[in-house]
Parts: structure tokens; sequence; C-alpha cells
């Protein structure tokens, strides 16, 4: 328990000409809800890209340590080896597979890391029934989990917004994570289902000992969620703190809280 | 004991060492009616020269062959091989599947499968007979594997017929037609081409794909149709080794000869149409099966949201390498078909418009459709060869592929999804035309691109 989950030291990430992450250090401790803010443009999305393995920067460490004992360098590895180490992530814009059920979305997550089993699924013998059976069984269980069950044979194309996060929330604890980024869950959600949505990340964190790391805009959700923030303001860090710290903090209320966003608070 | 048998050190080692034995005998020379055991033991001990250096029995050539390759794969899965998760699973209630439907769709097969097995005794022209065979079987064979790579991982490939080819020239290799010589110090029968041509071909689909993979939609087409024309100009212009555009020398007909069994397939065409029935069979098996196992859902989270689906642990140039490869094996067995069928091969037969041809078989059927695209390379193949064989006034040879054209724009305007398209492609395409995915990709560039 003494290493943190992640450990982000002087992260530089440049596009050309343009600085999206600039010296960014961070770290992530385990079990903790951590969030990200910051406005628009602030390197929020490049650095959870980053974290994932989608983005490479150009300079700085980034270390992910699923148990305390195998750190696994992030930068250079393929997103598909970041997510076997134990991380898993939603979208922004939520990405489903638009024309799978909502029981073939998550069951995609469920299985991705039992290796290839060409061979396996040709036969189709007693090994491969068991394991068709068990992350079967494991989709039903995420599935009820975020209270999707009744919809598990709809499309998830014609899911509400609302369900889609929930789904997209399923399948990636499917993958057996120690970690879940989620990219602005809340986007796009009506107010009831906002308080669903808080109530089941908090739950993601008690119930299956899942870590968050969570960026949000909706300054309520993540007030009420998040145990610790960080604040971005142009590809750096520029706070970090309790909420309460957080909010008095003059660094931020001008570049966040202060400006645009100080309205849009007041309206929810 | 039985923990024994199945535990994995012991299950590898007699997979290799059963593997080992399958291929000495397989590559050894025929079998004897007078002396049964000649064909195996001979297989054995014939002595051959090892790797050019010195002689030595067949067995140990194979053996040392086999240890070699079983030390690439320890070395692969040490230095390159993530270590396997396993997710942890607790009981809960089962998934119930619909068993009811699935026999009613059995009954469906099975009389399909015993309309195919009486048809040769029904038709009994030698031109239909002949074209059942090699203008029917096996274009649905490779469309059925076209359909793997274009319809479950939606990668085009417009290059298939390469491994057509591949699969062809390594039966002429190996039966001795080829001016290079045979391998294995003498020529072996045909039917043991097959699995050999299968194994080259999927080497040659994972050659071809490591690289090129990478690519996405028109990049990776034009790839491919580079590809097959690098292909068909090899088999062209290699003289030496090829035998040029003159072609192979005679190929035999398939014998199965091993030890006191012998089966001969000559000049009638009916026995090689139960032959790639059979194999027709075998392959619808295995690509359904993969269809719906997680092999299948890893290709459809692929062509669906690729970044999605690698944020999810699939690794896309794998399955996509895969895909790659196992289209190619039922090409590979198709080429093998043509080359013992026909007896002489010729780089004429594999160019561009052949590979055009069986695209438009899985399109017209319905990418990603099994069952759709074997009705529709039945159908289109049929029609074609029945304008062949009674043309109408004026219809002359070339101008099929002006009536094929015409059905694929046909097909594009008003059944775009194909004659018979899976529920999953239907869905996609109503997806695309509605508009919807392609608002989400206009979110999803802002958010790559958001600074």
């Amino acid at each position: 328990m003494s290493t943190p989950l992640y450990d982000v030291t002087n992260v530089t990430l440049r596009f050309g000409g343009v600085t999206s992450l600039n010296n960014v250090s961070m770290h992530h401790n385990r079990g903790e809800i951590l969030a990200v803010i910051g406005p628009n443009g602030a390197g929020k999305t490049s650095l959870f890209n980053s974290l994932t393995g989608v983005y490479a920067p150009q300079e700085g460490t980034i270390v992910f340590d699923r148990d305390g004992s195998s750190p696994l360098s992030v930068i250079g590895k393929k997103p598909h080896r970041v997510s076997a180490a134990g991380v898993a992530r939603t979208f922004q814009a939520s990405r489903m597979f638009p024309a799978m059920t909502a029981f073939e979305n998550v069951k995609i997550g469920a299985e991705s890391h039992r290796g290839f089993g060409v061979i396996g699924a040709m036969v189709k013998g007693p090994s491969t029934r068991r394991h068709e059976r068990e992350t079967d069984e494991r989709t039903w269980e995420l599935l009820r989990f975020v209270g999707l069950e009744q919809q598990a044979n709809v499309i998830s194309n014609s899911l509400n917004y609302g369900a889609r996060r929930r789904l997209e929330i399923a399948r990636g604890l499917a993958t057996n994570p120690t970690v879940l980024l989620l990219d602005e869950p809340a986007a796009g959600t009506n107010p009831s289902e906002k308080v669903e949505l808080t109530e089941l990340i908090r739950r993601v964190r008690d119930e299956m000992g899942v870590s968050i790391l969570l960026i949000e805009h909706d300054m309520k959700l993540v007030m009420s969620l998040a145990e610790r923030l960080y604040v971005l303001n142009f590809g750096s860090v520029i706070a970090e703190g309790t909420p309460e710290e957080i909010r008095a903090n003059p660094d931020v209320i001008e570049a966040y809280l202060g400006s645009s966003d100080a309205g849009n608070e007041g309206a929810h | 004991m039985k923990n024994f048998f199945s535990s994995p050190l012991v299950k590898r080692v007699g997979a290799m060492v059963a593997l080992w034995a399958t291929v000495t005998v397989m590559t050894g020379p025929p079998g004897n009616p007078a002396q049964p055991t000649l064909g195996f033991t001979s297989s054995f001990t014939e002595r051959v020269s090892f790797f050019g250096l010195f002689p030595t029995p067949r067995g140990v050539l194979f053996a040392a062959l086999g240890l070699i390759l079983a030390g690439i794969v320890v070395l692969y899965r040490r230095i390159l091989h993530t270590p396997v998760q396993r997710a942890k699973a607790s009981i809960v209630p089962t998934y119930q599947s619909i068993s009811a439907k699935r026999s009613v769709r059995g009954s469906w097969y099975a009389a399909a499968l015993v309309v195919a097995i009486m048809l040769p005794h029904v038709v009994t022209d030698p031109f239909w007979q002949s074209a059942m065979v090699s203008q029917i079987a096996i274009y649905t064979l490779l469309a059925i594997g076209l359909n793997v790579v274009v319809g479950f991982a939606g990668l085009l490939d417009l290059g298939f017929v390469a491994f057509y080819a591949i699969g062809a020239y390594v039966t002429a290799w190996v039966t001795g037609a080829l001016p290079i010589g045979a391998p294995f110090h003498h020529v072996i029968d045909p039917f043991w081409a097959i699995p050999i041509a299968i194994v080259f071909v999927m080497i040659a689909g994972v050659l071809l794909g490591v690289p090129t993979l990478r690519l996405r939609g028109d990049y990776l087409a034009i790839v491919t149709l580079g590809f097959g024309e690098i292909i068909t100009l090899f088999a062209n212009n290699l003289y030496g080794i090829t035998g040029g555009s003159t072609g192979s020398g005679e190929i035999p007909h398939f014998v199965f000869h091993v030890g006191n069994l012998k089966y001969l397939w000559g000049l009638n065409p009916v026995p090689y149409y139960y032959l790639t029935l059979g194999f027709v069979v075998l392959f619808l098996i295995i690509f359904s099966r993969l269809e719906h196992s997680r092999v299948g859902r890893a290709w459809i989270a692929i062509r669906e949201d690729e970044v999605a689906a690698e944020s999810l642990g699939v690794n896309p140039l794998k399955y996509k390498v895969m895909a790659f490869a196992i289209g190619a094996a039922s090409a590979g067995f198709a080429g093998v078909m043509t080359a013992g069928q026909s007896f002489f091969i010729n780089p004429a037969t594999f160019t561009l418009s052949f590979s055009i041809n069986i695209l438009v078989l899985v399109i017209f059927g319905g990418m990603g459709s099994i069952m759709g695209v074997v009705i529709g390379s039945l159908l289109v193949q049929t029609v074609s060869m029945y304008l062949i064989h009674t043309p109408p006034a004026g219809f002359q040879n070339s101008d099929l592929y002006i009536y094929l054209g015409a059905l694929l724009i046909a097909m594009m305007i008003f059944r775009p999804a194909g004659l018979w398209p899976s529920k999953r492609r239907r869905r996609e395409i109503a997806l695309v035309e509605s508009g919807e995915e392609k608002d989400q990709r206009i979110v999803m560039t802002q958010t790559g691109e958001e600074l």
C-alpha cells in the first residue's frame, strides 16, 4: 500500500508546436477517488490518453503499479497492454460498439484478456465452453451491478445517455481493473441520472475496490465525489488538494471557478 | 493419472510428437499394398540430407525442425507475450440460449447438405459436373474465406487471389511440377499438399498482414491490391521457379495413400466435388464457430470502434492478422483443389478480376453473413456458368464482368447490406445511413484533438 497506483512525474506532451501537457506531476493513491478538473482545453483528456497509452508523451515518466510490486512504465505501451495491466477507461463522447447489444458490449471487456483461443473457438471443447459460461456470468453480474439487467438485449445505440454511461462503466469494470478512468461521465445526463451516477461511482470504489480517476465539468458532482483534486490550466497543474482547499484556492477561482464556470455552477 | 495427462507440459509435448509423426508420414514416400507398414517405417528411416550438411534419417530431420520451432515459440512467449490475466467469476444464474430456434435451423442445414450430396446424381451433364467443382464449390470456398476478412474483420482485401495463387503454386511445387523441383527429397501426392499449402498461405497472410494491417480503409485496399499484382508478376517472371507464363508442368491427381489405404481421384469431377464439399462444410463450421466466439466478437469490436476495443484490451493488430491468415487458409485450400483437379496452372488464372469476382460474391450475398455469402456465391456463379454454357444471342464471355459490375451497383443502391445480410451488419449500415454514427465520429475527432 506504500507506493501510489499511478505516479506521474514531469510529463510533457507536445503536438508539433503546441504543448498540451507541461511538466505535469501527480500521483493517485490506492483506493482513492481522485478528480482532475480544469477549463476546456486545459489538457485533461490528453492526460487521460497519456495514462492509457493512446498518446506517448515526449518527456517524463508514468508508472502504473497494480499491486505495489509490479511497476509498469506506461509511456510507449499500447493501449491494450495498459488495459491488461489493470487500467479501464470510459470516453468523453461515449464510445459503445453501436450495433452490439448491451450484453455483448460488456462481454467483450470480460473476455479480452483471456488470450487468443482460435483453436479453442474452432474445436469448442469443454474448457472453451466453461470460459464462455464464466464470462456470461461475469457479464450478468456487472449488468446487474450498474442496473442494466433489463436492457441486456437492447442495441447499445438505442439506450439513453445515462444508460450508455452506466454501460460504459460496466464494460470497463469487465476487464477486471485496478483503476477506472472516467472521462466526463456526467456529460449529457439529466439531474436525476447524475445522482444515480454519483451513487454508482461511489459503489464501484466501495464494493469493487476499484480506484477512480475522474474528469468532470459538473462541479457539484466533483465536489461531492472526489477526495482529492488536481486542477489543470493550459496544460499545467495549478493546484492540488481536498475539495475544500480547492474551493478556497485563489488561483483556481481565477482560472476556473471565478471565470466562465462560476455562473454555470450556480445554474445546477 | 488424469492430472498427469491434462498438465500443460504433457499436452504440449504430446501435441509436438503427434505433429512430428504426422508431418513425417505425410511427406514420406507413398504406401505399398504388398508391405503395408513400409509406408510408415520408411517415412522415418529414409536417409536424407540434414539441412545439406550430412545424411540422416527423415525422422531425425523433422525432430530437429520441431525443436527449433518449439525454441522460437518459447522465446516468443518469454520475450514478447504478456501474462494472461484471469478474470474472476462468481456463481450467478447463467445466460440462456435459444435452443429451439437452433434445431429448426439445423434441420435446414441438414436438408441443404443432403441436396448437395445428391446433386451429382441429378446433374449429369459433364459441363455442369465440372463447373460444380471448379466454378461453384471452389468459388464458394473462396467467398466464405474472403468473408472472414471483409465481413467479420472489416478489412477490404483486393488481393485475395494472391493466397489462392500461393496455394496452387505450393501444390505444384511439392508435387514436383515446377522447374524448381520438389522439396522433402521426393514428390508428394497433391492430397498431402493440402495441409502444407494451408501452412504456407497462412504464413504469407501473416507476413503481408503484420506490416500492412496498421493501415486503415482505402490504404489497406491499395496495399492488398499491390500484393495480388506482385504475386502474379512473380508467377509470370520467375521462369526458373514458377515456369513463367507457360505455367507448371503436369500436376498429378489427388491420391490418398497411407499403408494399405489407397484412393485415387481421376478425371471424373464428382470425387473432387465431394472432397471440396467436405472442406466447404468443414470451413463453414469453423467460420461460424469463430463468428460466435470471442474471436468473432473481437473482430466486430475492432470493426465498430477500434479505439474503444483497444482500451478494453483487444489487440487490434493481432486479431486483424489472424483474420487475414484464417481467410487465406481457405483460399490456399481452394488453390490446392484447383491445381489438383486441373493438373496444370498458369499465371493467367490469377488476375485482379478474379479477386474482384470473389468480392462481388461476398458483397452480393451479404458481408459478414456466412449463409448469405454461400447463397450469393451459388446464385451468381450458377447464373454466370449458365450464361457461359448457353449464351444468349450476342453474349460473349468477357461481357460477364459488365453484368457483375451492374449487379454490384444495383445492390449498392437497393440493398446495400446484401441479399441475406447478418443482423449486425444491417444495423451498422442503418446507423451509418441515419447519420448517427457520423455525428459520433465528429465528436470523437474533437475529443482526439482537444488540447
